[in-house]
């Protein structure tokens, strides 16, 4: 096969074959296809199928990024699988990529062993697979987009100025509110518009409030643009330098370690990253079913051409479809009853029969399905063979390959069946119900399948016996996942998890929502699972001052871990203040005994405290530092009531220590704003004592100065 | 023989990649130049396929016709280029069988009805049917080279001095043809621009570069100005088989308000876009596209509530047309099904 691809390859290069301006003598451009998410988003769809398989208006995601990738004049792609990695071989094979036609020549690099992105392009650089310029996509990308200007611009960039640039990543602006933005991977972005080049990258996580830093505007460029409209397409044009940035830091997992790390390094090591903003072609990256269903409704209404499907790029003789007006495609062999209606941008898969008096919108059906009478649809995506009976009801929901909804059954928004389950007969599923024919904590036993750890629920549920008739209906086969009932934070966060952040809850914290971010190592993960990246910092910092207590490492490396933590996680000063301090309060009492009486808790900490003394001293700088290190100590306080006594103690330490100044500390003191148990803290005998001592310290001093 | 397979290898990968780029059609090719990338394609097919008869090769070169159709029906010309050199090889293959000229033809109506049972088998072998149809594939290009030319040498029998000519869109012909007679005759030009593509500011660029008198207009005021109009002249991309027009949206508007005002309207266009089809064919025209033209993506939460649309072509119905001029004359709407005849064979309608 590969010795008649390069025969084929010689023969083909001399005449003019494609359009490809990149046909010229030097290498073939290239480019590597994650074909793995890294994460557990679609659960429990992708338990049966991986991702990249999903079918997306009834074909593959990871066609749609092949034709991209092929459309784009890429040559050679490079497809990286770990989960279900013989699915998508054997489906690629099937396919048109593999045929010795394809002028994009498909191949496979398996392993059970990548855990992120980071693990691929290590693999890239240690097998020394891209010889220049490559493109780097995920196999969830839909895209129309024309690479070759960008990578015109990216290998200009790196000829004016040799291998400064080594990245070039692709946005598509899409203003606030586009139903194809992701509320998760919502950026914000600071750039030279200029140069194009990225100055800051952050992630809005649902914030309100952006810090940059000062040095961005004080650089001596001209035009500094903070850019909130952009979308980020999961398309980057890399230079090779980039799989050995991958190699020199181990510790990078994802695209945004990357990315943060570059420019957190940028004046240390030279690299810059830029960016290229398209406006006119379309570019998503499905990473979670809000998305899924967004991309679908724009690939039938025809954003993406020339990828929509009645063009069928894929060549398979199943996927002839004729398009009519108003967006209706049509498969061969379909029937539709007496009566039903097809509204508007409907797609019907190859021998869907439907029954009579149906009315469909917006909705998109797989092959070989069978509808009853009187069944409305509307935004519904059903794959392949799926039964629903008579006078059943859908919105806005999944469901998936063989699944049978029974008679009057209504399934409300943001339900997901998966593969084979049974519902109903006359049964309504409530807003957000997930039904899959995996028991919820059966996933605990192929974790290691993951490498990302995205809405592992681990508060294990009773393991159900038999399927709960409540849920599925008296006929009915599968587990209920998940209901969507606020009362359970946990489950409200999965149906996030997988639905990704509801259109409704903008108002919510969205900080649990981006956790294939935080990339902790395992163990951390196994501990607590849901936690935010604060908190996994927190456990972060307190196992380093564990191992920096037992060890005796000096404070200068402790240091240094704390920061590199604290850029990994992307911890602001003001967090990073409050951790720290909170940290090293509580540590006596993960030492020795939750339970403690104060003395024998200060006692612990004044050595404690004597020891990483500079390790405040180094971080504890502005005034504002010291009252967040204070509010930090208040809150602890007011957590351990118990503790209460030693506030005085613990603060006249940090006072003696020169940790703490005592202006700050009357300031605090003096703050008004706050709660009715931080009065009372206040009223301690022995701080009001100690703030009087200090009070009096400041006027003796200030009369020694006026002597 | 390993030879012949990279050679058929090599033709399937052409053809494969003429296919997707059809399919992915981003840079409105040149009909011309589709016509002519296709015949050079079914001449390959016809030197290195693998088969001794003409009804092997006829089978041959329809199946690939097919493929390249389905992979972008509104491309007509490729049809139209496939169905072309099926004649060729049938009347080829009947001057070696030894039959006259004029048999062929069907001319009356008691012929055409009577020859249903008299088709051939194509199956007798000759040895030099396969160069003689390169051959004439290759006088079919040479006489692709010299279409536009040959409309455009018509031009001063239907332009006269300080007319008012309008038309819409970009068309090479059209531009060709204004050029030409430009060059004897002082005339002036109306563009409608044809949103949301706006080809029109193309045309105007070119035509004013030639001191042509030319004037931009939005789409909105073709009725408007029609008044003030000699001529309309328009380029196409496919002329249906009962006469009618697929041609850039907007065309319809301009026939019609031609129609109300009596202008005459011109349609230039080569032979090789007359296409056998007729427009009942749903789907097989129309191209819809991605509506960014038309409201752009960034427009942001609209976009969730609305259907754009955003078709490329107009259908225009042949009563509205005035007079067709290809490279072989000036014809009637009319008389279209008569060139029909002359241009393919029957049975190759379908493919």
């Amino acid at each position: 096969m590969a010795a008649r691809g390069t025969a084929r390859r010689g023969a083909g290069g001399g005449s003019a074959r494609g359009p490809d301006p990149q046909e010229e003598p030097p290498p073939p451009l290239q480019a590597v296809l994650v074909a793995d998410s890294f994460n557990r988003r679609f659960f429990p769809i992708s338990k049966d199928r991986p991702r990249a398989l999903l079918p997306m208006a009834n074909v593959a995601m990871i066609d749609y990024t092949l034709e991209f990738l092929t459309a784009t004049g890429v040559e050679e792609t490079f497809v990286f699988c770990c989960w279900k990695s013989a699915e998508i071989k054997e489906h690629l094979q099937k396919s048109k990529w593999c045929r010795h036609t394809s002028p994009n020549t498909v191949r496979f690099v398996t392993s059970d062993l990548y855990r992120s992105l980071g693990d691929v392009l290590r693999d890239v650089d240690a097998k020394s697979l891209v010889r220049s310029d490559f493109i780097l996509v995920t196999g969830d990308v839909v895209s129309n987009f024309n690479i070759s200007k960008a990578l015109e611009e990216h290998k200009l960039r790196r000829k004016m100025e040799k291998n400064v640039s080594v990245m070039t990543m692709i946005f598509k602006e899409s203003s606030p509110g586009h139903h194809a933005r992701c509320k998760e991977d919502d950026i914000v972005i600071a750039m030279d518009s200029a140069t194009n080049r990225v100055l800051h990258y952050q992630r809005t996580q649902g914030l309100k409030r952006f810090r940059f830093p000062m040095s961005l505007f004080q650089n001596s460029i001209e035009n500094v643009e903070v850019r909130h409209d952009l979308l980020d397409c999961h398309i980057s044009i890399c230079s090779p330098q980039v799989a050995e940035l991958f190699t020199d830091n181990f510790d990078y997992q994802t695209r945004d370690d990357f990315v943060r790390g570059l420019l957190v390094n940028e004046e240390v090591l030279g690299n810059q990253i830029h960016m290229h903003v398209t406006t006119e072609e379309y570019g998503a990256h499905i990473c979670n079913l809000l998305m899924y269903e967004a991309v679908c409704s724009d690939i039938i209404r025809r954003w993406v051409y020339p990828l929509t499907p009645e063009m069928n790029f894929t060549d398979d003789k199943n996927q002839s479809y004729t398009h009519s007006k108003h967006n209706i495609y049509r498969g061969v062999d379909v029937s539709l009853g007496h009566g039903s209606v097809l509204e508007e941008n409907v797609l019907i898969g190859q021998g869907t029969v439907i029954g009579s008096n149906c009315c469909i919108t917006n909705s998109v059906i797989g092959q070989n399905c069978r509808i009853g009478d009187r069944v409305t649809l509307d935004g519904a995506v059903l794959w392949d063979r799926v039964h629903i009976a008579d006078n059943v009801e859908i919105h806005h929901s999944v469901i998936c390959d063989e699944a049978e909804v029974k008679e009057k059954v209504k399934l409300k928004p943001r339900c997901v069946l998966s593969s084979q389950v049974v519902v109903g007969p006359g049964i309504t599923l409530s807003e957000g119900t997930v039904i899959s024919l995996h028991p919820p904590d059966e996933e605990e036993e192929d974790d290691d399948q993951f490498s990302d750890d995205s809405g592992v629920n681990k508060e294990s549920k009773v393991k159900l016996k038999g399927y709960n008739k409540k849920d599925v209906g008296s006929e009915g086969r599968g587990y209920l996942w998940k209901a969507d009932d606020k009362n359970e934070e946990d489950e409200e966060e999965q149906r996030q998890s997988l639905w990704g952040p509801a259109m409704h809850s903008e108002e919510e914290s969205e900080s649990d929502s981006d956790l294939s971010m935080g990339s902790e190592e395992p163990d951390s993960r196994a501990a607590s699972p849901q936690l935010d990246d604060i908190k996994v910092f927190q456990n972060e910092v307190l196992g380093t001052l564990q191992r920096g207590e037992e060890e005796n490492i000096s404070c200068d490396n402790l240091v240094l871990e704390i920061n590199s933590l604290k850029y990994a996680y992307n911890i602001g000063l003001k967090e990073m203040m409050q951790v720290l301090s909170k940290v090293i309060l509580e540590f006596p009492l993960q030492q020795l005994d939750a339970n403690l009486d104060s003395q024998t808790y200060f006692s612990a900490l004044v050595p404690l405290l004597k020891n990483w003394t500079p390790l405040f001293k180094n971080y504890i700088k502005r005034a504002s530092d010291h009252l967040n290190a204070l509010c930090a100590i208040e809150e602890f306080f007011l957590e351990h009531d118990s503790l209460c006594t030693s506030i005085a103690k613990v603060l006249m330490t940090f006072y003696q220590l020169e940790i703490l100044e005592e202006d700050v500390i009357l300031n605090w003191f003096s703050l008004r704003d706050t709660s009715d148990k931080g009065k009372q803290l206040r009223k301690n005998q022995r701080l009001q004592k100690f703030i009087q001592w200090l009070e009096e310290a400041e006027e003796e001093s200030s009369d020694g100065d006026q002597d | 023989m390993p030879g012949a397979a990279e050679r058929g290898s090599e033709l399937s990968e052409q053809i494969e990649a003429f296919a997707a780029r059809l399919r992915r059609g981003g840079e409105r090719p040149r009909s011309e130049d589709t016509a002519r990338q296709t015949l050079s394609l079914l001449r390959k097919i016809v030197g290195n396929g693998r088969w001794s008869r003409a009804g092997e090769l006829m089978d041959l070169i329809r199946t690939e016709g097919q493929r390249m159709t389905a992979a972008q029906p509104s491309e007509t010309t490729v049809g139209n280029m496939v169905r072309r050199v099926l004649k060729v090889i049938r009347e080829e293959y009947g001057r070696l069988h030894g039959r006259s000229e004029e048999s062929d033809q069907q001319e009356s109506l008691h012929k055409l009805l009577t020859s249903g049972g008299l088709s051939e088998d194509f199956r007798t072998p000759y040895p030099s049917l396969r160069a003689n149809v390169i051959e004439a594939i290759n006088e079919m290009l040479i006489e692709l080279e010299g279409t536009t030319d040959n409309i455009a040498m018509q031009a001063l029998e239907h332009i006269h001095s300080n007319e008012v000519i309008m038309t819409i869109g970009y068309s090479r012909t059209v531009e060709a043809f204004l050029k030409e007679a430009a060059r004897k005759r002082k005339f002036q030009v109306i563009v409608a621009e044809c949103a949301p593509f706006c080809q029109g500011h193309e045309m105007a660029v070119r035509l004013s570069k030639e001191n042509i008198e030319t004037t931009v207009m939005s789409d909105a005021a073709i009725f408007a100005v029609m008044s003030r109009v000699n001529k309309v002249i328009i380029g196409t991309k496919t002329i249906l088989a009962n006469g009618a027009l697929i041609a850039v949206s907007g065309t319809h508007t301009l026939a019609l308000a031609a129609k109300h005002h009596s202008t005459p309207l011109i349609v230039c266009a080569p032979m090789f876009k007359l296409s056998p089809q007729f427009p009942n064919e749903e789907d097989s025209f129309h191209k819809f596209v991605s509506p960014q033209e038309v409201l752009p993506f960034t427009e942001g939460e609209i976009l969730a509530k609305i259907n754009v649309h955003c078709p490329v072509f107009d259908y225009v119905p042949p009563e509205l047309i005035t007079l067709f001029i290809s490279n072989i004359g000036g014809n009637a709407p009319s008389y279209i099904y008569r060139l029909m005849s002359e241009l393919y064979h029957p049975d190759d309608y379908e493919l």
